[in-house]
């Protein structure tokens, strides 16, 4: 689907250039990037499309493997586990990223600086090596288990991990930086006299939140959610860390239909519906990329 | 006269080491246009701060109607604001912009919407109701920052500097709507400028501040005429401040002398000795040698070095000895050029004198800002 | 105006604390594994009886840990050359260029960052198998290459945006061939987008994980795999060693960059593994 509607847009942009060109060396650029969409497409659009592909031909030729996984209850659970899963770690991301942006903006600048640190230090690291010290830190004979059985709180090691909970813990602690850093640049830019002006025409001081700052500081908020939701949908990772075999979403289970099950059906038309969510996203909140990016200021 | 209606009383407000206001007293009067007026630093805008419960001082007291709110929230105090740079609120269309003090004190839907449109037809901004600020000329957008600031029937009203961003022909043109509306609604403005053309043409009275400090309040006229301060006699149009000598004639006439020459004042003595002789540039007049001279006695003789048209006056600028004077001519048929002979004759009841002490008071500061750190 | 509110409001210092809070619970697992990196065992725990540098040792030279770390460079540094060509060809040619199709085309190649892990996982599982380059280096390579691609197009682009539109015009009015204008012009103004987006790639490789499980097996274990492997035995600490190597690098280098101006601050941040 996306495959050959792109290469019809790249012979498009192709012909394009002959009405704009204002420059004679312009045809060296042209080159340039038909020469890199080329590769894409080879390297990258074309397996992507035939993923989408398979879904439709294997075993048989047809939409069959969609009506399929429709009445699969098993793909319901899954869906279901993947949903609320990732509702609740957006949601709980959301929240935690809002409040933390809304410190960073209200700090003094060597606290900000610190904290903006603190922020952009775990994108460093290898989400492989933090959920190992999740694991560490909160299995049953791990360090937290040790201090809470130890100021008395347990009396018995409880485990963490390898359940729903240490999924959703390990999900919002790898979401939280995206989160924060596009409110955060969202917020910076809010004109700061206007919450006080606010307040000398009337408002309250939560009003003047509500109706002033939180409004302003909304594109920021649409952003991180825009950000969040893709990332929680295709979790593989940490689920599969994390979540012990009993959480398993939507990721994991296609990795289990590659690599155990053999079910090629299953694996690429769930992975073409997880791929149609994603793109349906990023075409509906295209304009939400820029601010998604966005660098934070100190 | 009532008695007061806002009362500043001896704030002081620094910021690190920089003092921002210094001892600074005040009265404003129910319904008056009063102009806070000053170069930038010289703390007009943290006074507006104070007023409008932004910043709290860190001496000294406001009342208003005698009560204290100098720590009251700003939504508090019915006081409208207009900011620099208008603070409209960007997500909020043009009606909303001038509803949102309605709507955050819970008035009915209705009066807000009767009031809305009021206000909305006071500033002739109707047409633009649904329109996001961005979508606005820098005029429209200043209306509604008016229009919104009125809307909730404010004690008082804080315009800071409201005209700075807006091109020369605009700004007079809403200038003379400013005037209209305060007469109109007859609320209590307090304005902030550093343009001083500005505060004579709208103020009721003038507030001069210079480095924290108050140095002069006064109507325009009287501020105009009788600066009380060199600051203040450079800082309002144009002036000339001559090295002069104050002197007590035999029949208690007040005369100076200055380069040699004689001049008869119009004034009583205030005191005798050095002082700075004031004349404004309009105040002198000026005839070409060899004409027929207008019969003055205390006339002085000069030579024209520049003269610059500007349209319905001019100036000439006017070397005697080895000081020089300007000279504001109103259509003159034949202007002197440089090189002519000129006699230049003051108009004695616009003379006016500073003691020369003010030189080194911190008042005079602005000459030598390291006297007053 | 000055305008800051003399009033501390009850909520914003609640969000305050909640935002310190929030950082700590960032920080908390890069600071836990310091200490577990020194223990003096041979299974994770917090050190008993004393310090011990045995697991940095370990992690260069035991065999298994050496090669992956070995492998990893081998994989990340053509991986990384190889979308800094394409991605730079690229912004090069669409710089200046204006219209649907350049925004559409701008967003397909950010599209290896957007697309979750697992269908490029399945996609490249049966693209590499189809064509023979399953489980091999070259392979792996071209995944790499094209999963960096993303972060080349982001910084360079955005250091582009920064340039003079008549950048190259100028050059050729004075006499530069378009190759000299490239070269002598355009390309000195934005070599720190360049080298941004190259060591992007670089970290993204190095990183990598998802895919990389599904299209090697044996022959290629990069040093993510080869701790992936390890997790199934039991929690070895020679990953705290590493993850500790990793924190102080990235402290190094964030130093460095608050130190340098604000140059290689302009950046985005790079996207590890979900």
């Amino acid at each position: 689907m996306i495959l050959p509607s792109a290469i019809a847009l790249g012979r498009e942009f192709a012909g394009a250039r002959f009405q704009i060109a204002p420059v004679r060396g312009l045809s060296v650029q042209d080159g340039l990037v038909i020469g890199s969409v080329l590769v894409l497409i080879a390297c990258y659009l074309l397996p992507l499309g035939a993923v989408v592909a398979l879904s439709f031909l294997v075993p048989v030729p047809g939409i069959g493997n969609y009506w399929s996984i429709f009445q699969n209850a098993t793909v319901h659970a899954v869906v279901g586990k993947t949903l609320w899963i990732s509702s609740l770690t957006v949601g709980l991301t959301l929240l935690l990223g809002y409040i933390t942006a809304y410190a960073l903006v209200q700090a003094g600048p060597v606290a900000r600086k610190l904290m903006l640190a603190g922020v952009l230090l775990p994108l460093w690291i290898s989400v492989l090596v933090r959920n190992y010290a999740w694991i560490a830190l909160l299995s049953p004979g791990g360090i937290v288990n040790s201090i809470l059985i130890r100021w008395g709180w347990l009396d018995q090691p409880v485990s963490l991990v390898r359940n729903s909970f240490g999924v959703v813990l390990g999900m919002v602690h790898y979401m939280l930086p995206y989160a924060i850093l596009p409110i955060y640049a969202q917020m910076a830019r809010i004109d700061s006299t206007l919450p006080h002006l606010a307040r000398s025409l009337g408002a309250s001081p939560r009003q003047a939140f509500i109706r002033v700052f939180l409004p302003l500081s909304r594109p920021g908020l649409a952003a991180a959610a825009f950000l969040t939701s893709i990332m929680s949908l295709g979790f593989y990772l940490t689920p599969a860390m994390l979540g012990g075999g009993k959480t398993v979403m939507v990721a994991e289970f296609i990795s289990i239909q590659v690599t155990e099950t053999l079910r090629w059906d299953i694996a690429t038309t769930l992975s073409t519906l997880l791929l149609l969510v994603t793109g349906a996203l990023v075409w509906r909140f295209s304009h939400l990329l820029e601010l998604a990016t966005a660098k934070p200021k100190t | 006269m009532s008695s007061s209606f806002l009362t500043i009383d001896s704030i002081c407000k620094r910021y690190g080491l920089l003092r921002a206001l210094e001892a600074v007293s005040l009265d404003v009067t129910q319904g008056e246009f009063l102009t806070l007026l000053g170069p930038s630093g010289s703390g007009k805008s943290t006074l507006l701060a104070i007023l409008a419960g932004f910043a709290e001082p860190d001496q000294g007291i406001v009342r208003l109607n005698g009560r204290d709110i100098t720590r009251l929230a700003p939504e508090a105090r019915r006081f409208g604001v207009v900011p620099q740079g208008y603070g409209l609120f960007p997500h909020l269309t043009v009606y909303e912009n001038i509803a949102f003090p309605l709507r955050v004190r819970r008035s009915r839907s209705a009066s807000i919407n009767g009031r809305v449109r009021q206000v909305m037809e006071l500033l002739q901004i109707g047409s633009v109701k649904s329109r996001l600020p961005r979508e606005l000329s820098g005029g429209q957008q200043q209306r509604v920052a008016l229009a919104r600031a009125l809307s909730f029937e404010p004690d008082l009203l804080l315009l800071d500097e409201p005209m700075s961003a807006l091109d020369a022909l605009l700004r007079r043109d809403l200038q003379a709507e400013l005037v209209r509306l305060h007469r109109q609604v007859g609320t209590t403005f307090v304005y902030v400028t550093h343009d001083q053309q500005e505060a004579l043409a709208l103020s009721d009275r003038i507030v001069v501040l210079n480095h924290g400090r108050i140095e002069q309040i006064g109507t325009p006229r009287s501020i105009y005429a009788q600066p009380a301060t060199r600051f203040v006699a450079n800082f309002l149009g144009k002036n000339n401040l001559l090295q002069a000598t104050a002197a007590i004639g035999p029949l208690g006439r007040l005369h100076f002398h200055w380069n040699g020459h004689r001049i008869a004042a119009g004034v009583t003595a205030p005191f005798e000795g050095p002082c700075s002789l004031t004349i404004r540039p309009e105040a002198i007049v000026l005839t070409k040698v060899g004409h027929s001279s207008q019969g003055t006695k205390d006339r002085i003789l000069g030579t024209v070095v520049n003269h610059t048209f500007h349209g319905a006056s001019a100036d000439v600028i006017v070397a005697v000895g080895h000081e020089s004077l300007t000279v504001t001519l109103t259509a003159a048929a034949s202007p002197p050029v440089p090189g002519d002979e000129v006699w230049l004759a003051f108009d004695a009841e616009r003379l006016w004198c500073l003691p020369e002490a003010d030189t080194i008071s911190p008042a005079a500061s602005a000459t030598s800002p390291e006297l007053a750190a | 105006m000055s305008a800051s509110s003399p009033r501390s409001l009850h909520p914003t210092r609640l969000a305050e604390s909640t935002g310190r809070a929030v950082v700590v619970f960032l920080v908390l697992p890069l600071v836990a594994i310091i200490p577990m990196s020194f223990s003096d065992t041979r299974y994770l725990s917090m050190p008993h009886d004393g310090l011990s540098t045995l697991h940095y040792w370990r992690l260069f030279s035991e065999p298994a840990w050496r090669d992956s770390l070995l492998q990893s460079v081998g994989v990340a540094l053509p991986a990384a050359c190889l979308a800094l060509l394409i991605g730079l060809s690229f912004c090069l040619g669409a710089w200046q260029r204006q219209g649907n199709m350049v925004r559409l085309l701008q967003i397909l190649m950010l599209g290896p960052l957007i697309v979750p892990g697992i269908i490029h996982a399945v996609a490249y599982h049966r693209a590499l198998s189809f064509i023979g380059l399953f489980d091999s280096f070259a392979g792996t390579v071209l995944v790499h290459a094209i999963k960096g691609l993303p972060f080349v197009v982001l910084s360079v682009s955005a250091s582009l945006s920064s340039v003079h539109p008549a950048t190259l015009q100028l050059a050729r009015s004075l006499g530069a061939s378009p190759a000299q204008a490239l070269w002598r012009t355009l390309l000195p103004q934005i070599r720190y987008g360049i080298a941004a987006g190259f060591i992007f790639a670089f970290v993204t490789s190095w990183d990598e994980i998802v895919v990389t499980l599904f299209i090697t097996s044996r022959n290629v274990i990069t040093l993510p795999k080869q701790i992936w492997q390890s997790l199934f035995l039991n929690l070895d600490p020679v990953v705290a060693a590493l993850g500790s190597l990793a924190l102080l690098a990235t402290l190094l280098a964030l130093l460095a960059t608050s130190l340098s101006g604000s140059r290689l601050r302009s950046l985005p941040s790079p996207n590890t593994i979900a």
